[in-house]
């Protein structure tokens, strides 16, 4: 944790910090989604309740508040309960791993901003996002209705299946980069494009040195498993209205509802982030590099310590604007494609995006082998 | 490292009570989702070894992957004729006191070669950063007929489990 007590508590500070920029990101992607929703199917409410329809939001947590607090007659007690909390856990931990911005050197401490860095940092991710099956499960199960428990087997049953592709994808940045840790990624990815092949030094200047373009098919792959994983549309068998009221969460009110809620959009935030991590420079600076953007800020303000503030300001804000965009085109797919059938669904993870995978793969290995011998 | 010590009993007490769980509850979905904890407890047990990949590992294959399908399939049938088939007669406490000898068997060689090995294993501990590339260059040298072996093993379960499904059959008789 730290050497000393002030290490120790700013890192501790910090941890809470994560987490409730994750929790407090939430209502704003509420309003985005319901606003987008309001201009894209021209939906009357939510976009003229109050100034931009802000007060929307206002109107929602005080249902979400004020909703009776019920128990189906059916349920299991504790499976019931515990279902809501595990659904923000997984997103929560995993969220807390990805890095925000450039670590700032504070004297001689070195601040990363992130909850925690870890090592095998994709390992980690996927690890614990992966346990987010058993929040459906549970919730379908503990609420004693076959709607909630068809729901639950078919959202764990999509999540199982395009967790493979989710995984393979990654396999071919982790080849590129030769490392688990997600800081070494962004820093690899810092500058314009540049590569050696077979001992020639290749310099693209007019592009960044970002992954999505040494691993275009894996950035496609990776796009479309995220969108699975996190039940989005058009992915959101699991709440097919039509079929299945709405899913594993049809027994769920207020703020039990509301916690199931956070842990989709949390999901939204670690895969989008990932995304960005892995195929858009992360929190680095496109054309860039962080040692000359420090250089720039140092010749401005003349002061070592401000500049290395700045950097971390600067970098956490490129970050947030790259989350925000993947976010915002979230929120686009959703209400814009229409929702799978579930053979369709099925067939696109194990038939199509798998043995793509795979060859990205192969491919990546082979081109690498290539490249270096 | 007292946090460490802290941690350790923490997830020694979760995994093990949760493995009690597992074999002494009658429901068989709380004993699958009692599993669960016991590997996800496994798995912190792991970090505080300094084994983070394996820990990572252990969290996807068969605490995100494994134990989900466990879990679903459990949900999808209803297991009443099997509990009771499997919870009395003779032959059943028979198989019971069986694996009790195996695992006490189990627990007693490890303690006693634990003793023996642990100080050849400590030196060679290898820095956390290098560990996953020490795993790998093991897995594809020196045991890579074991590797290639159980790949092919589990490629022939999975050739198995389709011929067993378009078989008709089972328990189950409509």
């Amino acid at each position: 944790m730290g050497k000393d007590v002030f290490e120790v508590t700013i890192n501790c500070i910090k941890l809470i910090v994560v987490f409730l920029m994750m929790v407090q990101a939430v209502p704003i992607l509420v309003w985005l989604e319901r606003r987008g929703s309001a201009f894209i199917q021209n939906r009357f409410g939510p976009n003229r309740v109050g100034p931009l329809g802000l007060v929307q939001l206002l109107a929602d947590a005080v249902k979400f508040l004020f909703k009776e607090e019920f128990f189906p007659e059916n349920g299991t007690k504790f499976l019931y309960y515990a279902a809501p909390v595990v659904a923000l856990v997984p997103a929560t931990l995993a969220y807390c791993a990805i890095p925000l911005g450039h670590p700032l050197q504070y004297g001689e401490y070195l601040f990363r901003l992130q909850g925690f860095d870890v090592n095998v940092g994709i390992v980690y991710v996927l690890g614990v996002s992966g346990l987010a099956a058993y929040a459906i499960l549970l919730a379908g199960f503990g609420s004693g209705n076959k709607y909630s428990l068809l729901g639950a087997l078919r959202a764990s049953a999509q999540i199982i299946s395009y967790e493979l592709a989710l995984g393979l994808s990654i396999v071919g940045i982790i080849l590129l980069y030769g490392t688990f840790n997600l800081n070494e990624m962004v820093a690899m990815q810092q500058g314009p494009l540049s590569f050696s092949f077979r001992g020639h030094e290749i310099l693209v200047s007019w592009l960044p040195n970002w992954g999505i373009f040494y691993q275009p098919l894996g950035f496609v792959l990776f796009f479309a498993s995220i969108f699975a994983e996190s039940n989005r549309l058009p992915f959101d068998l699991a709440e097919g209205e039509a079929e299945l009221v709405a899913g594993f969460h049809v027994e769920y009110g207020g703020f039990k509802m509301l916690l199931f809620f956070i842990g989709e959009y949390g999901h939204m935030m670690v895969g989008s982030g990932l995304l960005a991590t892995f195929y858009m420079g992360g929190y680095g600076i496109p054309y860039i590099t962080n040692q000359a953007l420090w250089q720039t800020f140092m010749d401005w303000t003349q002061d070592g310590q401000l500049a290395h503030i700045l950097v971390s300001a600067a970098t956490f804000a490129m970050f947030s604007f790259k989350l925000a965009l993947c976010l915002w085109f979230f929120v686009q797919v959703r209400w814009t494609l229409p929702r799978f059938r579930y053979d369709q669904l099925m067939d696109l993870g194990w038939k199509t995006m798998l043995p793509w995978a795979l060859f990205n793969v192969i491919a990546t290995a082979l081109f690498i082998f290539v490249a270096h011998g | 490292m007292i946090s460490d010590a802290i941690l350790f009993w923490i997830l020694a007490f979760l995994s093990l009570s949760a493995g009690l769980t597992v074999v002494m509850i009658a429901n068989p979905i709380y004993s699958a989702l009692a599993l669960v904890m016991t590997m996800v407890s496994v798995a912190g047990l792991f970090v505080t070894l300094g084994a983070y990949f394996l820990a990572g590992v252990q969290l996807i294959v068969y605490a995100g992957a494994v134990m989900v399908l466990f879990v679903m399939v459990l949900m999808l049938f209803d297991l009443k004729n099997e509990v009771y088939a499997f919870t009395q007669g003779l032959l059943t406490n028979v198989v019971k006191l069986g694996c009790l000898g195996l695992l006490a068997g189990l627990l007693a060689g490890t303690l006693v070669l634990s003793s023996y090995q642990s100080q050849e294993i400590q030196d060679k501990v290898v820095a956390a950063a290098d560990q996953t590339k020490a795993l790998g260059q093991l897995l594809f040298t020196q045991y890579l007929f074991g590797f290639e072996v159980l790949g092919i093993l589990l490629l022939i379960v999975a050739i198995g489990a389709v011929a067993l499904s378009r078989s008709r059959g089972g328990t189950h008789h409509v």
